[in-house]
């Protein structure tokens, strides 16, 4: 069982940190509680890991991946791995989250977030899989759940059951994205209360807000616009019943200037600071 | 039993070469045709592996235009699926494909733009080398210098064209002047990819100094490498060669023949 990560996030709002705004953030203008960045975009050195470490030394940085496949069913890429490995090592992050996809088989990669059947054979597969990452980083390890377009009718469990019992399975913990919950329950019917429900309130380490799309009446996992206001009151139950998390907010496409990222951000920090109050 | 493996090879299959799912799989959508999902998932593959290319190949895009640059990205992708979950990796083949790609013959110099855009894109994402230590190079007896073996930076890419296209690649970056005159004509060029102070910089190295690097590169010792390149360019500098080598982090380390 890997141990909980000894510098965590403060519980506080932050922004996916992108391309076009590393100057204006190093410049130290901006009031960020936490950044999260593409794990990937940071593999080797140079430019964009000096960037990193500049920022590293201003705000708590969490390093999400879209690359490792823990579901896929070819082996994990070592060098990938090893490359994260030592990413961590440099940059000390305050956590290192997944996706619950997988991303490779039969000889195919696709550079996409794939949804799988929930099965036990996958559980004992998926689960594996992040004991092999946790090990090898020597930390916990965050699993995000996923936004899916179609559901496979063979499987033996929903999503949150399955996150839940990796959690017992291998410790890891949950980053909690309430955007692609809402998604699955515009989509495939998801139960959202029912996934509040059976996920572990205290293995949530993180939330993500982000803007979805729809295409032909499917909602697609976009990240391209302000979080819509279902996806606010989705993220306020689940405040009620999971508590307070660091909560990031997510934008990949047609990226805004750092002010509306920042007003973004500064919506999800006063619902954060109501159910401080109420804890307290 | 195994069953996960063939559900995610069927899926593979239907989203990268936009086959029907088998009678195997049968995914469920409540509130839209299953095609309309698998399109988006099809959308999606050729979508983030055009924009890995745009972002590997920018001048190549701009060379061609964007409408062009996505036909040929589309017959790419059908060609050379990805191989790595890093999207960074993807495009490797691209100066060969271009080589062959019938619509793109007449633009001659296109493939060796192709691979001067991958090595500056690998060299982006190179990992990081030390800078040499001068000291410890002072501490070699000169007459052992001919059994130096050096090292070069991992960031480090040497291309060598028929074509200007050090000038080209210059001439398409973001804030180049655009008022740039291009002679095909004007003889081979040796394209010389660094990362100095973490910016990629393109510049020419000179025939002589473009051959020694090349042999240098190979782990041939400094006394061999130089002897080879003076029987072809009895001007070859080899001071010169070595203090602007080094004084752009191309020359990182070194070791001693026969002592490694």
């Amino acid at each position: 069982m890997a141990q909980p990560a000894t510098h965590s996030l403060p519980c506080s709002a932050g922004i996916g940190l992108r391309a076009p705004h590393y100057r204006e953030v190093l410049d130290g203008l901006s009031k960020i509680g936490w950044v999260e960045v593409h794990s990937e975009n940071f593999f080797g050195g140079g430019a964009p890991l000096r960037t990193l470490l500049k920022v590293r030394e201003h705000y708590p940085v969490s390093l999400h991946g879209v690359g490792m496949g823990l579901a896929s069913t070819t082996p994990i890429d070592q060098m990938h791995l090893s490359a994260l490995h030592r990413l961590c090592d440099a940059v000390q992050p305050a956590a290192v989250s997944e996706h619950l996809c997988w991303n490779s088989a039969a000889g195919l990669v696709i550079n996409d977030l794939l949804p799988f059947p929930y099965t036990q054979e996958a559980l004992s597969h998926v689960a594996t899989r992040i004991e092999q990452v946790q090990e090898i980083l020597g930390r916990q390890l965050l699993v995000e759940n996923l936004a899916s377009y179609l559901a496979f009718p063979h499987s033996e469990m929903t999503e949150g059951e399955f996150l839940s019992e990796l959690v017992s399975r291998t410790g890891c913990g949950i980053l909690f994205d309430v955007e692609n919950l809402y998604v699955n329950v515009r989509n495939l019917d998801a139960d959202a209360e029912a996934f509040i429900k059976a996920i572990p309130a205290g293995a949530v380490e993180e939330f993500h807000l982000a803007g979805y799309s729809e295409r032909g009446g499917c909602l697609v996992d976009t990240h391209d616009s302000p979080v819509h206001p279902e996806v606010w009151e989705l993220y306020e139950y689940a405040l009620q019943h999971i508590g307070p998390r660091p909560t990031l907010i997510e934008w990949d496409s047609d990226i805004p200037a750092l002010p509306v990222l920042m007003g973004e951000a500064a919506n999800a920090q006063n619902r954060l600071e109501k159910y401080h109050a109420r804890a307290a | 039993m195994p069953v996960l493996h063939d559900d995610l090879s069927d899926f593979a299959d239907s989203i990268v070469l936009g086959l029907g799912l088998s009678s195997k799989v049968q995914p469920f959508c409540p509130k839209y045709p299953v095609e309309t999902a698998l399109d988006v998932y099809r959308n999606n593959y050729f979508g983030n592996l055009h924009d890995a290319l745009a972002y590997a190949y920018p001048v190549i895009e701009q060379l061609v235009g964007k409408d062009f640059f996505r036909c040929l990205t589309k017959q790419y992708i059908a060609r050379h699926p990805s191989a790595s979950g890093n999207l960074h990796h993807y495009g490797a083949e691209m100066a060969d494909f271009i080589a062959g790609f019938e619509p793109a013959q007449g633009v001659v110099y296109l493939p060796d733009i192709a691979v001067l855009e991958w090595a500056c894109h690998r060299a982006y994402f190179a990992d990081d080398g030390p800078t040499l230590d001068v000291g410890r190079l002072l501490k070699i007896h000169p007459e052992n210098y001919v059994g130096l073996v050096l090292h070069v930076h991992p960031s480090s890419h040497l291309v060598r064209s028929s074509y200007p296209i050090t000038a080209i690649w210059n001439g398409h970056q973001p804030g180049a002047n655009c008022d740039f005159h291009i002679n095909l004509d004007s003889g081979p060029t040796n394209a010389l990819v660094s990362r100095t102070n973490n910016a990629i910089i393109v510049s020419e190295l000179g025939e002589a100094d473009a051959t020694w690097l090349q042999i240098i590169r190979s782990g041939v010792s400094l006394g061999e490498a130089t002897a080879t390149v003076l029987e072809c360019h009895p001007e070859f500098d080899l001071l010169a060669a070595l203090v602007n080598l080094v004084a752009r982090g191309i020359l990182i380390d070194f070791t001693l023949e026969n002592t490694q």
